[in-house]
């Protein structure tokens, strides 16, 4: 693959258009500027309106903010491409759904389809989406300061690159997504204010975290919280986290050889949903029942001293119009067992080009697709909803790091995440369902942690049987 | 008009054994309408529920009865089955005994009622996906208005949605919230057209409010109870939205209905034809459990139909 090259304007021949597109650039920036974020910048050597007058459709999550900052940008879409861009933006289930019935049909609806990172190896592996490495390669479709090594290692092998002779995610240099709009991982945020008046450091370990939460629980703020209700992240924020980092590891072998077989009921699986059975004292009392808008509420109202969570809710725990504690919130990487790594689940999302679009829209699907994937757009994104970055420049970019001091932390998280292994399989969902329900039981006291990780055991290797993964 | 007048339409229209144009052209669009909307798509998802079609597989491979036969053994759905007769039976006998009270209440005409009446009305006006929502907030035990009502009177509110046992209450609490003005609707509408003769004879005869309930009122009312009884039981056994509101199936599965099942399936898991199996097994209940409860009723010796 070429390495890409910027290009700053100065260095090319400035033509009368390049000025007025400067000119109706820096319009816009003012305008923008004055709302408290800056615009994406056009490299203005490169030639953005060849495609001006098509018609693009794009489906994308309408649970996140990708939408939303979208949607800001679609008259700079226009005015800078003068392409058209509609967005549909359903919630996660009919998404799926939506997209498989456009992915499998004759003709696909839409020219970009934007996807979950678990979903990469159902969808991408199954062929659907165009190999994107040609239009990468080629200077005349690739803006020249679009730069694809900028994009975080990790999250390019969640959702980008796919071997399709081995079906393996994340492997060769075939590339079929682009992050975006966001990807992310998992932080730690801790209160300052309570852990420097109780002489505590943020906690590095699983220990210190529990010895944190037994001194900071008081009748008004919980010693910590996680995700205790039957919720997605139960499984793959809470208990996954600190199934890794104290030395465990889901899955042994890989579905291609038939052998892919769980170590949920290994001492470090049933250790590490003992170690959140143990913290419900010190977590609200209604914990069990805490999804992801809960611990957020609860967190930027000042009612919990810490907690590991997605980092793309540094955004509203930050920003001091919608958190009481914006000033008082510390970030670092998660606590970790002595001599582990502290690393976290892989997150974000993919965006492709459907194989099957109409064959005169995917340059233009691909210039769209490098608009909203560009360095700039990555940037106004995390300015304004601080969504999760999915460029190794917008997590450096120092007015951001001024602005959004956590960004190093989710910097380092995103660096170092890990791609769940259970997501190379398309029964993704269904096995995280599972253990959502058993892990729930337990902590609402049903069944001790032992019995709910066999449960777990069990229902999961039927599961990869039926599937074929396991023999 | 005369017969000779009429003979032409009766030409037009033909006879039940030969329908004429006429009648084609006027079924016609209907019969489209239920091909295209309802039989077709009937046909569809039961040859879907005889493959083994999931988003993974993408084509779906004729697997005969393995989806039912799995279906069978699979707890997860004998569970879900458990939880929706259970909804069904708890929610449908306390709507029709409040209905019917309510109806009876409202009878006696007292001032100002139909206020009261037409306020009571208003659940059942709204879509059960928003109740389930307004419900889950109104309940929520951080800041939800009912626990700080509770807690404000020095009690401590039940955990809600929290517990395997109090969410299935909590379920059938709401439904029967949303539901109950339905069957006081429709026992109100028939205690209105009661005959007053048969009152008026009781009364004559020294008939008490008691004997009079039980032996003219209640026989007479029993159309309007099984109807509001089979209704709500087959929309009870049916219950997904309020579901996906209000609990989302959770805790550890105690809520997750028959529907709610299917669509964790179908949507969530991508397995498409097992949800179709799935639904079709609930079809089946369903209507095993309507012929039987119809059945039932119409044994029952002094039942008014």
């Amino acid at each position: 693959m070429d390495e890409k090259t910027k290009i700053g304007l100065s260095a090319q021949g400035v033509t009368r258009r390049d000025l007025m597109q400067v000119a109706a650039a820096m319009g816009i920036a003012g305008a923008f500027g004055g709302l408290g974020f800056s615009r994406p910048a056009l490299a203005a050597d490169f030639d953005w309106k060849k495609h001006a007058g098509t018609k693009l459709n794009i489906l994308m999550t309408g649970d996140e903010n990708d939408h939303r900052a979208l949607g800001d940008m679609l008259d700079q879409f226009r005015q800078d491409t003068g392409m058209e861009l509609e967005i549909t933006s359903p919630a996660l289930g009919a998404l799926i759904e939506k997209t498989l019935q456009n992915l499998k049909a004759d003709r696909s609806s839409f020219e970009l389809i934007e996807y979950l990172g678990f979903l990469t190896t159902q969808q991408v592996g199954a062929g659907y989406y165009e190999q994107l490495n040609a239009y990468i390669d080629d200077p005349s479709k690739t803006p020249p300061d679009w730069d694809i090594a900028d994009f975080l290692p990790p999250a390019m092998r969640n959702v980008g690159i796919f071997d399709m002779a081995t079906g393996t995610l994340g492997k060769g240099n075939d590339i079929y997504g682009i992050p975006g709009l966001h990807s992310g991982s998992v932080i730690y945020f801790y209160r300052k204010d309570l852990f420097e008046a109780a002489g505590l450091k943020p906690a590095a370990t699983w220990e210190e975290f529990k010895d944190a939460a037994v001194k900071l629980n008081t009748d008004d703020v919980a010693g910590c919280s996680f995700i205790g209700a039957n919720d997605f992240s139960l499984a793959a924020v809470d208990w996954y986290t600190r199934f890794i980092t104290t030395g465990g590891k889901l899955m042994s072998g890989t579905p291609k050889e038939k052998n892919f077989k769980p170590n949920v009921n290994s001492p470090e699986g049933i250790g590490a949903l003992q170690m959140l059975i143990d913290l419900l004292p010190y977590a609200p009392k209604n914990v069990t029942k805490y999804g992801f808008a809960e611990n957020v509420d609860g967190f930027s109202t000042g009612k919990i001293a810490q907690m590991i969570f997605w980092s793309t809710i540094a955004g509203p725990i930050l920003n001091g119009e919608n958190s009481m504690v914006a000033d008082k919130t510390g970030t670092a990487p998660v606590p970790a067992k002595p001599g582990e790594t502290a690393r976290a689940i892989q997150g974000g999302w993919g965006m492709g080009i459907p194989k099957n679009i109409d064959p005169a829209k995917k340059d233009a699907a691909w210039l769209a697709l490098t608009w909203m994937t560009s360095k700039a757009f990555n940037k106004f994104e995390v300015e304004k909803y601080q969504i999760d970055a999915s460029r190794t420049s917008a997590f450096t970019d120092p007015d951001l790091v001024a602005k959004l001091p956590y960004l190093p932390d989710a910097l380092k998280a995103a660096s170092t995440a890990e791609i769940i292994p259970t997501s190379l399989i398309p029964e993704f969902f269904q096995l995280n369902d599972v253990m959502n329900v058993e892990f729930n039981a337990a902590l609402i006291g049903t069944q001790d942690a032992k019995t709910a990780c066999e449960k777990v055991q069990t229902q999961w290797e039927a599961m990869l049987r039926k599937a074929g993964h396991l023999a | 008009m005369s017969i000779a007048a009429a003979a032409p339409a009766r030409f037009a229209f033909g006879t039940r054994d030969e329908p004429g144009r006429a009648a084609w052209i006027l079924l016609g669009p209907c019969m489209l309408y239920l091909v295209v909307f309802s039989i077709y798509p009937l046909f569809h998802s039961l040859r879907l529920s005889l493959t083994d079609l999931t988003a993974a597989t993408g084509t779906g491979n004729f697997v005969g009865l393995a989806n039912y036969r799995a279906l069978l053994v699979d707890p997860q759905f004998w569970n879900a089955t458990w939880n929706s007769a259970i909804l069904v039976t708890c929610s449908v006998a306390v709507q029709v005994v409040l209905g019917v009270a309510l109806a009876v209440f409202f009878n006696l005409h007292l001032r100002g009622a139909w206020i009261v009446r037409g306020i009571l009305l208003l659940p059942m006006l709204m879509t059960p996906i928003v109740v389930g929502v307004m419900w889950r907030a109104l309940l929520n035990p951080d800041w939800g208005v009912i626990d700080w009502a509770i807690k404000a009177v020095g009690l401590s509110p039940p955990d809600w949605l929290g517990s395997v046992e109090m969410a299935r209450v909590t379920v059938v609490l709401v439904d029967c919230w949303q539901w109950t003005p339905f069957v006081f609707m429709i026992v109100f509408a028939r205690l209105q057209a009661l005959p007053q003769e048969v009152f008026e004879a009781a009364q004559v005869d020294g008939a008490g409010p008691f004997v009079t309930f039980r032996r003219i009122t209640l026989p007479m009312l029993m159309p309007a109870i099984v109807f509001a009884t089979v209704f709500r039981a087959v929309d009870a056994f049916r219950s997904f939205d309020l579901i996906y509101g209000l609990s989302y199936g959770g805790p550890a599965r105690s809520t997750t209905t028959l529907s709610f099942f299917a669509f964790q399936n179908g949507f969530q898991f991508q397995n498409y034809g097992y949800a179709a199996a799935s639904s079709y097994m609930m079809l089946l209940i369903l209507a095993v459990g309507t012929t039987i409860l119809l059945k039932y009723v119409q044994l029952r010796p002094g039942t008014s139909r």
